[in-house]
C-alpha cells in the first residue's frame, strides 16, 4: 500500500494502537506481522521472495559465524551475493539483458528472444533493489566481522521487511537496527511528535509538489519534439524538482513513521541541490545507498588507496553500477557515467584548494546543478536517443502551449525555499523552535494544502520502479 | 471556514471532471431531469447538422410548457446516475427522471472500462461530506482505481468465462469472435464484428452490477416520489445482424425484454427505443456506439416523449419540426 493512500491511513493507527497496548517486549512480532502484511497488500506472491531472500542471509550468516575456514566463509558470502543479484538479475535485468545485450551481439535470435519474453515474464516485484542490498549489507558485514549473526529468525526477518523502509528505503545497516528493533521498543510523546511532523512534510512534499508537478513534467517530454527551448528547459528543471520532492517526500514518511514506533533510520536527503560538487552531491542524495556503494563497492576495490588510475577506474564502475541498480536501460547507464565524468573531472580541476580559491562557490554550484539537472535527462527518458533528441536545443519545437498549474509552480518554489531555510536540521527539528502558534499555524497550512491542493493523478513514488 | 456540505466553497476543490456535483446542487425549478452520456449531444460538426440541438432539446419541444434539464457525462451509466439522484435537493420541483438505458453499458468492455476510474474519482465529490475532505479522499485514492492491466484482466477474463446459451464455439464471447467469418482480422469487418459481440454477446440477470443500479434508482424514485423513465437507447441492428448474424441479435433482444419485464414491474416507463434507428442514422461507423445524428435524435425524442406522454397529457405538444421535412 502506498504511504499517501486512504488503507496507510487505516494501517498505520491500527498498528500504532497495537503496539502502544502490547507490553515492550512483544512488540517486535507485531511489527514483523505488520511488515508482512504490509508487504504482502501489494502482492501475496512477494511474501515468497522476501521469505527467501531472508532464510538464505539468515543461515549463510549464521553459518559464516560459526565456522573460521575462510575459503568456507568466502563461499557462503558468495551464495548469499549470488541468490541475492540472482533474483535481482531475474526479475528486473533479464528482459533488458536479453533485448539490450545478447540480442544485439547475435547471441539470441529474435524469435527465441520473444519467446522467453512471453514465458518469463513477471512483474518487478516491489522493493527487491532495496531489501536485497540491505540483506547482503548485512552478509557483507558478518564476512568482515563487522557485525554478530542474528540468531532468531524472526528477528531477521523483521530487519529485512521493517515496513517503513521495506519498498523504497533508506536502506538500513544492521548495526544501526538491530538494538533499535531488539532491545526496547519504546512508546514516546517526543517520538510521536517528530513522527508524524515527519510524516506531514513528507506528504505535502509527495502530493503537494511531486504529484502536482509530474503532469506538466510528462507532457514536456512526452512532446519534447514540439517543446520549444523555454518549455524543455522547465521541463528539465521541473522533473528535477519532482523526483527530488517524490524521493524525499517519501523517505521523510518512512522516517517519521519509525520515529512513531521509536525507531531512528538514517537520514536520505540533506539539500542535496544546494552542493558545490558532483562529490558533495552524491552525500547529500539518497545517503543510504551512496554510503551503501561506498562501504561495499567502492572500498573493497581498493578505494582511494590505489593509483590515479585504479581509483578512477573505481569510481566509474561504482556510479555506473549504481546507474544500473536504478532500472534495466542504457540510460541510467549513461546516467551513471555522466555524474562519474563530473566526479572525475572536478577531481581534477577544482578540487584542489588552489583551484576552490580562485572558483567561486555559486560558479561550482552551477556547474553542478547543471550536470545534475542534465544526467536526469537520461535518467527520465526512455532512451538514449530520446534523451539526445531532447537536449538538441538547436532543434526545439515552435512550443506546445505548455500549461502550466500556478500552484505547482508556487508549491514547488516553497519546498525549494524551505529546503533552504531548514538545512541540515530538517523541517521537525526547525519547527520544533517556534512558538506554539506558528507551529500549530504551519501544521494547518500544510493539512490544509493536502487536503486541497494535493495532486489527483495516480503517480506511484518514483523510486517504486526500481 | 465552514464544515457543513453548503457550508464549504465546493468549487474551490471541484475539478473539471467533478463540476455536475455542483450542477446538480443547483436544479431546483426544473420538472424533467434527463441523465445521459455522450448519447444525449451531438458528436458531429455543427455544420453538418440542420439542427445540432440535445435530445433533451428536442424533447423539451414537445413539452414546452416544463423545463428540462440534462445532467450529461460522458462514458457514465447507471451507477453514476444513481449517486446523482441521491443528491437532488429536497426542494427541487423534479417530477419526473429520465435515465438512459444503455445495453452496451452492461458489457464488460464498459463495465470493466478505464474510463471507470474517472468516474470513480470523480464520485467520490458526489458525497455529502466537507467537500475539503472529499478533495483529501480523492488524492489518498479512496475509490476503486484498479490499472489498466488490472482491469484488462478483467474484461478478458470476462469474455472467456462468461457464459452464453448457444453451442459452442457461441457459447463465450471469446471463441465467437475467433470463429473466422469475416476472415483475417486485419479485415475491418471483421474487426466491427468482434467488437459487436464483445459489446452485446452477454446475459443480464439481477445480479448484474448495473441492475443494482438501475434498481437503486427504482427505489429511490419511489422513495421521493418521481416519476422514473429509462431511456432503452437504439443499437446499430442493422449492422449488428449483416456482421454477426441473428444470434447476436436475439441475445440482444433477450435482454431488452427482460429489462423491460423487470422495470415495469417496478413501476419505471421503460421507453423501447432499441430497434428504432437504422444504420443511417448512427454517427459512427469504425465502433458500436449510441451517437445519433439530428433526425436520429429527434426520432429517439419522439418515441420517449409519446411514451412519457401518461405523465404529462396536458403539456405535451407536438413540435413544428416533426410535420417538416428536413432539407
Amino acid at each position: 500500500m502506498l504511504f499517501n493512500s486512504i488503507e496507510f491511513l487505516v494501517f498505520l493507527p491500527a498498528a500504532l494502537l497495537l503496539y502502544a497496548l502490547l507490553p515492550a517486549r512483544f512488540r517486535w512480532i507485531l511489527l514483523l506481522l505488520a511488515s508482512y502484511c504490509f508487504y504482502g497488500f501489494w502482492k501475496v506472491e512477494y511474501l515468497g521472495l522476501i521469505a527467501f531472500s531472508t532464510l538464505v542471509d539468515f543461515l549463510v550468516a549464521r553459518t559464516m559465524g560459526h565456522t573460521k575456514n575462510d575459503s568456507k566463509r568466502k563461499l557462503l558470502l558468495f551464495m548469499s551475493l549470488t541468490s541475492n543479484l540472482g533474483l535481482l538479475f531475474f526479475f528486473k535485468y533479464f528482459h533488458w539483458f536479453l533485448d539490450g545485450v545478447l540480442l544485439p551481439v547475435g547471441l539470441l535470435s529474435e524469435p527465441l528472444t520473444q519467446q522467453l519474453h512471453e514465458q518469463w515474464s513477471f512483474l518487478l516485484p516491489v522493493g527487491i533493489s532495496f531489501y536485497t542490498f540491505q540483506t547482503m549489507g548485512y552478509t557483507i558485514d558478518v564476512y568482515f566481522r563487522r557485525a554478530v549473526p542474528e540468531k532468531n529468525l524472526a528477528r531477521f526477518a523483521l530487519f529485512v521487511s521493517f515496513f517503513p523502509q521495506l519498498v523504497a528505503g533508506p536502506i538500513e545497516r544492521f548495526s544501526n537496527l538491530h538494538h533499535q528493533l531488539f532491545k526496547g521498543l519504546s512508546l514516546s510523546y517526543a517520538n510521536l511528535q517528530h513522527g508524524l511532523r515527519l510524516i506531514l512534510y513528507g506528504l505535502f512534499i509527495k502530493m503537494c509538489v511531486a504529484d502536482n508537478i509530474s503532469p506538466m513534467a510528462d507532457a514536456v517530454f512526452a512532446n519534447a519534439e514540439n517543446a520549444s527551448l523555454t518549455e524543455r528547459l522547465l521541463g528539465m528543471t521541473l522533473f528535477a524538482v519532482q523526483i527530488f520532492s517524490d524521493f524525499h517526500g517519501y523517505s521523510l514518511i518512512a522516517i517519521g513513521t519509525a520515529r512513531l514506533f521509536g525507531i531512528h533510520l538514517m537520514d536520505n536527503f540533506r539539500s542535496p541541490y544546494l552542493a558545490t560538487s558532483i562529490r558533495a552531491f552524491w552525500s547529500r542524495w539518497h545517503i543510504s545507498l551512496s554510503t551503501w556503494f561506498r562501504d561495499y563497492l567502492f572500498i573493497p576495490l581498493g578505494g582511494s588507496r590505489a593509483a590515479r588510475w585504479r581509483v578512477a577506474a573505481n569510481i566509474s564502475v561504482v556510479f555506473i553500477v549504481s546507474g544500473l541498480w536504478h532500472g534495466a536501460n542504457w540510460t541510467f547507464v549513461v546516467w551513471g557515467g555522466l555524474h562519474a565524468f563530473g566526479y572525475l573531472a572536478e577531481k581534477v580541476t577544482w578540487n584542489s584548494p588552489a583551484a576552490a580559491r580562485f572558483i567561486p562557490a555559486p560558479f561550482r554550484w552551477f556547474i553542478t546543478l547543471s550536470i545534475v539537472v542534465v544526467a536526469w535527462v537520461f535518467f527520465r527518458a526512455d532512451s538514449i536517443a530520446a534523451a539526445l533528441s531532447f537536449l538538441n536545443f538547436s532543434h526545439s519545437g515552435e512550443g506546445m502551449n505548455l500549461n502550466t498549474d500556478p500552484w505547482a509552480l508556487g508549491f514547488a518554489a516553497l519546498f525549494l525555499w524551505s529546503d533552504l531555510v531548514f538545512g541540515r536540521e530538517g523541517f521537525h527539528l526547525w519547527i520544533d523552535r517556534k512558538p506554539l502558534l506558528v507551529r500549530w499555524a504551519c501544521y494547518g497550512l500544510l493539512l490544509y494544502f493536502i487536503c486541497g491542493f494535493a495532486g489527483m493523478v495516480n503517480h506511484p513514488f518514483i523510486y517504486f520502479q526500481f | 471556514m465552514g464544515l457543513t456540505y453548503d457550508g464549504c466553497s465546493k468549487r474551490a476543490y471541484l475539478f473539471d471532471n467533478a463540476l455536475e456535483a455542483l450542477q446538480i446542487e443547483s436544479i431546483k425549478n426544473c420538472e424533467i431531469l434527463y441523465f445521459s452520456a455522450s448519447s444525449n449531444f451531438s458528436q458531429q460538426r455543427v455544420v453538418e447538422e440542420s439542427d445540432p440541438r440535445k435530445l433533451s432539446q428536442f424533447l423539451q419541444d414537445f413539452y414546452p410548457a416544463l423545463q428540462i434539464d440534462a445532467v450529461n457525462k460522458p462514458a457514465s451509466h447507471a451507477g453514476t446516475h444513481a449517486k446523482l439522484m441521491q443528491m437532488l435537493p429536497q426542494n427541487s420541483e423534479v417530477k419526473t427522471i429520465i435515465a438512459t438505458m444503455n445495453l452496451r453499458s452492461f458489457g464488460p468492455d464498459w463495465v470493466h472500462s478505464n474510463l471507470e476510474t474517472a468516474l470513480n474519482q470523480s464520485e467520490v465529490m458526489y458525497n455529502n461530506r466537507p467537500a475539503l475532505l472529499n478533495r483529501l479522499l480523492v488524492s489518498l485514492r479512496a475509490y476503486d482505481d484498479k490499472s489498466e492491466s488490472e482491469r484488462l484482466e478483467d474484461k478478458l477474463s470476462a469474455w472467456e468465462s462468461e457464459s452464453l446459451p448457444y453451442p459452442a464455439p457461441q457459447n463465450n464471447v471469446a471463441s465467437w469472435c475467433a470463429v473466422e467469418k469475416w476472415g483475417d482480422w486485419k479485415n475491418p469487418s471483421r474487426q466491427l464484428a468482434d467488437q459487436y459481440i464483445k459489446q452485446f454477446a452477454l446475459v443480464i440477470d439481477e445480479h448484474h452490477p448495473r441492475i443494482k443500479d438501475f434498481d437503486a434508482m427504482a427505489a429511490l424514485a419511489k422513495e421521493r416520489g418521481w416519476n422514473l423513465v429509462f431511456n432503452l437507447l437504439p443499437e446499430n441492428l442493422e449492422v449488428a445482424d449483416s456482421l454477426v448474424g441473428n444470434d447476436l441479435i436475439a441475445l440482444m433482444m433477450q435482454n431488452r425484454d427482460w429489462l423491460l419485464k423487470r422495470y415495469s414491474a417496478q413501476g419505471v416507463i421503460v421507453s423501447d427505443n432499441l430497434e428504432l434507428l437504422e444504420d443511417q442514422y448512427f454517427t459512427d461507423k469504425t465502433f458500436p456506439t449510441e451517437h445519433f445524428n439530428d433526425e436520429g435524435r429527434k426520432l429517439i425524442a419522439k418515441a420517449l416523449a409519446d411514451d412519457m406522454q401518461a405523465l404529462h397529457s396536458e403539456h405535451y405538444s407536438t413540435p413544428t419540426w416533426l410535420n417538416t421535412p428536413s432539407s
